[in-house]
């Protein structure tokens, strides 16, 4: 009957969400209809206040002690709300922001207030030795940037210093990039054309991107494995075939223990080809072949219709794939966390993420980690900024 | 400047015949439009001169020389696309200098041929632009400027107004008749459009399920339509057919329907009695359909009919008439002064009517 005890949670916790968003929306429905009454302000701002001093009582958020303080901050904020619906909002667009309102909640709670924690922890000292302390008395002391001072000056791991992975985290992300947009455009080009079984080989080469990464990225390793794996089983085939090959210092390679850096790349590479192959695909058929016909009278050879015609026409929908290559390889954790094994495996192959995520939760340096976290943010979002600017600057050009 | 021979083109993907021998010889200095209806494989000819489609079977000519396995860019020909075809990311000037700098050609060279190009077109003021800044009459113009600056033997035009609204069409349409004057180069223009095919040819080849109809000047093709499908296809309005079969009463020959006996005279229609019992179409232009009770010279006798639907078109005015189970389209002077249902009788003028058989649909008359 475990089953059925289950499926009773579910339903329970689907019936909880339920409430919630009905509570969101009478609460918005409250405000966008009555916002002219006399008794209005008076009103929402004894109730609600109250209504979620009881409700985080029943909960167990707060204790007894510290409610007062608690009841103040939402009749604060109760009131603001008040006069933003009555002098601003005065009950115009009522449905768009009712349908707006749950994802709204959700994306606070889910990504506004872990970020807003982050920062204020970025700015303190959470570590082991001060977690106690500060569950017991909810005092954490104060240290100012010392936090983000300490990410440029001392090493998130026990041998890497931060320059150093930055340096090996842009290297990871450019090589892999790289490859993924020219392998990608390379099969793309290949599957453009009129071939038989066309769509059995785009379903083969989607695989990787299709499979969850936690399994792809095991099973690759596996095949890296020095003996086992099929790249070693093959390189030594080839080196007992071709001696001269092996001659010349070709043969079976400790993958993961010597090169570790280079065989996450591998498999990174691997798994990241498919999602440019597809948005390239989509960009090359989306080109009219008209171009193609001019350009075939006007005499271009076909290397100069990839160059004069094919890339600058698909780099409107290149840029962005490009822009979320480069984020998610810079973030990707995945590959490297799989492939080096977790805490105590290699510090040779890790980037700034996976350091983090080393720094956090296997030596515990929280503030830290939070300070480390939002320079790594800082610096992705302006590789972003950089990456759509350069886009608006192209796409004005047409 | 060179003449093109197609030698009994055809053309097929896999079963579907789309062309189906076609011969024709074009002339040096000659503007050759080729008109059918969607689907009849003009665009698939134009594309074959052009070298952008395989010939199944036959021979193209260019100048004398067998263009069958020249590549489209040795074929000494230009090509104005339906869409354009603008290279949406280069100038104006780019896209029109873009042959030219794949034939490294010196740059001054290329410079002065798109300036010469832009100031026949007046284009010269949007040299800098993009094609996504221009009109579709502008982005016309840079497509035939395109073709221009390359000084081909050849213009090859595939249904180039056909994107433009109607009075950019028209305007565009005069430009394209100036610049034959001013290029007198040999141009083949595939077009629907039977008006653009009438006013801009200096002869016409009509084209249908991938066989040539009819060739000739538009004045041939229009007087003298071969067959049915370009009676009906040429002209406008479309010419009106009456359906029937040839009797002869002693000496006279009549075309007789349910509801319409009508006499054939001899000039028409000569060794009357020998057709006698053939079933045939008669075809007369709405032009040659008069309306009012008046004898006239060669004409018939007058037909009673019901005004059904008037159409004014400012100086003329269509009348659609009934005459019978018979359904008659007349053109003539505006204003005609009769409300719909009312009686009008109507005469036919034997001068201009074409006499095809039902079954062949060729032509049988003179």
């Amino acid at each position: 009957m475990d089953i059925l005890y289950s499926i009773y949670e579910v339903l329970w916790f689907v019936l909880i969400v339920a409430a919630g968003i009905a509570a969101i929306e009478g609460y918005f429905y409250y405000h966008f209809k009555l916002h002219d009454r006399k008794w209005f302000m008076a009103v929402s701002a004894v109730f609600f206040p109250l209504a979620a001093v009881l409700l985080c009582r029943y909960v167990g958020l707060v204790q007894g002690a510290g409610s007062g303080e608690l009841w103040a901050w939402f009749f604060i904020t109760q009131v603001i709300i008040n006069l933003f619906f009555k002098h601003i909002i005065k009950g115009r667009f009522s449905l768009p922001y009712m349908l707006l309102a749950p994802a709204f909640v959700g994306l606070a709670l889910l990504l506004v207030y872990p970020f807003v924690f982050q920062i204020y922890l970025s700015f303190h000292d959470l570590k082991l030795t001060t977690i106690m302390a500060w569950k017991n008395t909810g005092h954490l002391p104060f240290v100012g940037i010392q936090q983000y001072i300490n990410v440029f000056t001392t090493s998130p791991l026990s041998e890497v210093s931060f320059w150093a992975l930055l340096l090996r985290t842009v290297w990871w992300t450019f090589i892999n990039v790289f490859f993924h947009v020219t392998g990608g455009f390379a099969l793309a080009l290949l599957l453009n054309n009129n071939i038989r079984f066309k769509g059995i080989y785009r379903t083969l080469l989607v695989i990787p991107w299709a499979m969850p990464q936690v399994v792809a990225v095991l099973a690759m390793r596996g095949e890296f494995h020095s003996q086992y794996g099929f790249v070693n089983i093959m390189l030594g085939k080839l080196a007992v075939a071709f001696p001269a090959l092996a001659a010349m210092g070709f043969g079976p390679v400790q993958w993961l223990s010597d090169h570790p850096l280079a065989t996450c790349t591998l498999i990174n590479i691997w798994l990241g080809i498919p999602f440019m192959m597809v948005v390239i695909l989509g960009g090359l058929q989306s080109i009219s072949s008209s171009y193609y016909d001019a350009a075939d009278i006007d005499g271009a050879s076909y290397f100069q219709k990839l160059r004069y015609i094919t890339v600058p026409l698909i780099r409107p929908v290149l840029m962005p794939a490009v822009t979320l290559g480069t984020v998610w390889t810079f973030n990707n954790i995945n590959v490297i966390y799989l492939v080096t094994g977790q805490s105590g495996g290699t510090e040779r192959a890790d980037i700034l993420v996976s350091a983090l995520y080393k720094a956090a939760f296997t030596y515990n340096r929280y503030s830290y980690s939070a300070a480390f976290a939002i320079v790594i943010f800082a610096i992705l979002f302006f590789i972003s900024v950089f990456y759509l600017k350069t886009f608006d600057a192209a796409k004005d050009e047409r | 400047m060179a003449d093109v021979k197609f030698l009994k083109v055809t053309k097929k993907f896999n079963e579907n015949v789309i062309l189906n021998g076609v011969s024709v010889e074009i002339k040096d200095h000659e503007f050759v439009v080729i008109v059918g209806p969607s689907g009849c494989g003009k665009t698939t000819l134009l594309r074959m001169l052009a070298g952008l489609e395989e010939i199944t079977a036959g021979d193209i000519h260019i100048d004398n020389i067998l263009v069958n396995n020249i590549h489209p860019s040795k074929r000494q020909i230009a090509m104005v696309f339906q869409d354009y075809a603008l290279y949406p990311h280069m100038t104006v000037e780019e896209n029109m200098s873009f042959a030219l700098r794949l034939m490294k050609m010196d740059k001054r060279e290329i410079s002065a041929r798109v300036h010469e190009a832009a100031a026949i077109l007046q284009l010269t003021k949007l040299l800098k632009r993009m094609p996504k800044q221009l009109s579709g009459g502008q982005r016309q113009r840079v497509a035939i400027g395109r073709a221009i600056v390359r000084k081909p033997k050849v213009f090859l035009f595939d249904e180039p107004l056909s994107n433009l609204d109607a009075k950019l069409r028209e305007e565009m349409r005069v430009e394209i008749a100036k610049l034959y004057q001013r290029l007198n180069a040999t141009i083949i223009y595939v077009t629907h459009d039977q008006v653009e095919a009438m006013t801009l040819a200096g002869r016409i080849v009509v084209m249908n399920h991938g066989i040539i109809q009819q060739t000739g000047t538009p004045i041939e093709v229009y007087r003298k339509p071969d067959n049915l499908f370009v009676a009906g296809f040429i002209g406008s309005p479309t010419m009106n057919f009456l359906h029937g079969k040839l009797s002869a009463e002693g000496e006279k020959l009549f075309l007789k329907n349910d509801s319409l006996t009508l006499y054939i005279p001899p000039f028409l229609l000569a060794d009357g009695a020998r057709n006698a019992g053939r079933e045939v179409v008669l075809g007369i232009r709405p032009d040659d359909v008069l309306v009012g009770s008046g004898t006239r010279e060669n004409c018939s006798e007058k037909i009673e009919g019901v005004l059904e639907v008037s159409e004014l078109l400012g100086h003329r005015e269509n009348l659609y008439i009934k005459a019978g189970e018979n359904r008659v389209l007349a053109t003539v002077e505006a204003f005609f002064n009769q409300s719909p249902g009312s009686k009008v009788s109507v005469r036919f003028n034997y001068r201009n009517m074409h006499v095809f058989d039902k079954k062949t649909q060729q032509r049988i008359n003179n």
